[in-house]
């Protein structure tokens, strides 16, 4: 592909905006690799009667903070919140696993 | 709104202990591993149940962060930096990922972007290919999280469970999408332009995080893949090395990392399309809770907000003295036309002097001066109308999916 040295700027809002770095600065600075260190978050659930399981599942694709930061749920809600992750996400859940996870939900984070 | 919860605003910077907070949130008895790892730290509590987030520095390129979730990372921009200037910081702007498996790692020499499917020539550019086989283009536009503001749904909704931070405004460069699909020359019969980022999930069930638009709205010259934002690479967080741009519409489309874009010739049917993020086919996307059977539509266009950047509920203002309010303001898909500021309680409202215009899709900075005259409690009120005509509501909009809030935004402060 033919490069060009000279860079065209054109506004597409049509308003004045404050002056870009320089072409090659930007373009430069985006030609580096970017290696960086995620935190993986906390993996452990409060210890409670299904806290095993709520370790062995949830935590697959999301740290513990997803779930006691949610609004306190009923058994209901919680229950249809662990269906989705299986319908939906693909939580390798049995079907029997939902119930016991959804009352361990329920107590650390639930409401009547 | 309730004086009783700590909102930290600007006049309030000093933080909370966990400890405190988390008393405060009731969250008592079986304190396990998750509450212990971080009593070290400090904290802000949200105005809602379960708001008490951790304030963390420990993302990659991001300063001082409110924690949301750590994998995958929902971090929220604290109030208290939109005061400080039109542009969102880039190491303070939100971050929002559906899927946890991100690579860490982008090595820009190898790195491909593949334009496929309905084009005469299938394209697969480098970097440097993208930043300097096009016209190199700018725009100032705020990006804003779908369900920004979720937290405050009355009843609650589950999700991200977001304050105002969940948005951020920059100076995003790069190239249209419009330039590229050209280049690889768009046969008849695209329907719609559908595009993927590297993120997965960590189990091949889960769907790719995968979004469309329609041919026409990626060819309009507005949308834009960009890979500077003020000046500077994306955080790897906000997208590295490339993200869309959409201006005006919810960020659920401005898709990060991106590296595969496909011109299709039927609507996408894809789960994160067809599926997630549909709100009611309504006025402000309004529904009653429990309500059921009506139609859907994929979220779309931003509605106008405004918000106050250095009072908040709780700050105290001197009695008979002039004060300066400000705030930021912005249009959704059009620009502000005016800022209605309100002193009473929204009995009466004046316009709000604007700062300047950095475009119609940008944040804009406004202000008012008022002198407060009896001591006592004073709702203060503010109201942005777009160009298009359309005001913010008086009353919040509801929907299961705690999406496109806009209601006009009121301080409780103490004149004394």
């Amino acid at each position: 592909m033919k490069t060009s040295v000279a860079v065209l700027l054109i506004c597409v809002a049509g308003a004045s905006l404050p002056a870009a770095a320089g072409p090659d600065k930007l373009g430069s600075a985006v030609s580096r690799s970017q290696n960086v260190h995620m935190p993986e978050g906390a993996l452990n659930f409060p210890r409670g009667e299904g806290s095993d399981l709520a370790n062995a599942q949830c935590v697959i694709c999301h740290s513990v903070g997803m779930v006691t930061r949610q609004p306190p749920l009923s058994f209901d809600e919680w229950k249809a919140e662990v269906t989705k992750m299986r319908a939906v996400y693909g939580a390798p859940l049995s079907a029997d696993q939902i119930e016991p996870i959804a009352r361990y939900l329920t107590a650390i984070n639930g409401k009547p | 709104m309730n004086v009783d919860f700590e909102y930290r605003g600007p006049f309030s910077d000093k933080r909370r202990q966990l400890m405190r907070a988390l008393t405060a949130g009731g969250l008592t008895g079986l304190a396990g591993g998750w509450a212990s790892r971080s009593l070290a730290g400090n904290a802000v509590t949200l105005p809602f149940e379960n708001g008490m987030r951790e304030l963390t520095s420990s993302f990659p390129q991001k300063g001082e962060m409110l924690l949301l979730r750590s994998r995958p990372p929902l971090l929220e921009t604290p109030f208290s930096v939109f005061d400080k200037g039109v542009f969102t910081p880039n190491d303070r702007f939100y971050v929002r990922w559906h899927l946890s498996s991100i690579p860490s790692q982008i090595d820009a020499a190898t790195f491909r972007l593949a334009i496929r499917g309905l084009v005469g020539r299938e394209l697969n550019l480098s970097l440097a290919d993208v930043v300097n086989g096009f016209p190199r283009v700018e725009v100032a536009a705020v990006n804003q999280c779908a369900g920004n503001s979720r937290g405050f749904f009355k009843p609650r909704v589950v999700g991200g469970e977001w304050g105002n931070g969940a948005m951020g405004n920059a100076v995003w460069t790069g190239v249209r999408l419009k330039d590229i699909l050209d280049r690889a020359g768009v046969k008849a019969g695209a329907v719609q332009v559908r595009y993927k980022g590297l993120d997965e999930g960590p189990i091949s069930a889960t769907p790719h995080f995968i979004k469309s638009l329609d041919i026409d709205h990626a060819r309009d010259g507005e949308v834009v893949l960009a890979y500077g934002m003020i000046g500077q690479p994306l955080p790897l967080l906000n997208g590295f090395p490339l993200r869309l741009v959409v201006p005006g519409w919810y960020a659920t489309y401005w898709l990060k990392m991106v590296n595969d874009i496909e011109v299709i010739g039927q609507p996408d049917d894809n789960f994160w399309m067809a599926k997630a993020y549909l709100i009611p086919d309504t006025p402000h996307a309004n529904v009653e809770p429990g309500q059921t059977g009506f139609k859907t539509v994929p979220i779309n266009k931003m509605v106008p907000r405004s918000f106050f950047t250095n009072v908040s509920d709780g700050s105290v203002l001197p009695a008979s003295q002039a004060f300066t309010v400000r705030g930021i303001a912005f249009g959704g898909d059009a620009g502000v036309k005016q800022v209605l500021f309100s002193s009473d309680g929204g009995a009466y409202w004046a316009p709000a002097r604007l700062e300047k215009d950095y475009g119609k899709y940008s944040f804009r900075r406004w202000d008012a001066r008022f002198t407060p005259r009896s001591a006592g409690p004073l709702v203060l009120k503010v109201k942005a109308v777009n160009d298009n005509g359309v005001a913010q509501p008086d009353t919040p909009n509801w929907n299961g999916g705690g999406y496109m809030r806009n209601v006009v935004e009121s301080a409780s402060v103490i004149v004394a």
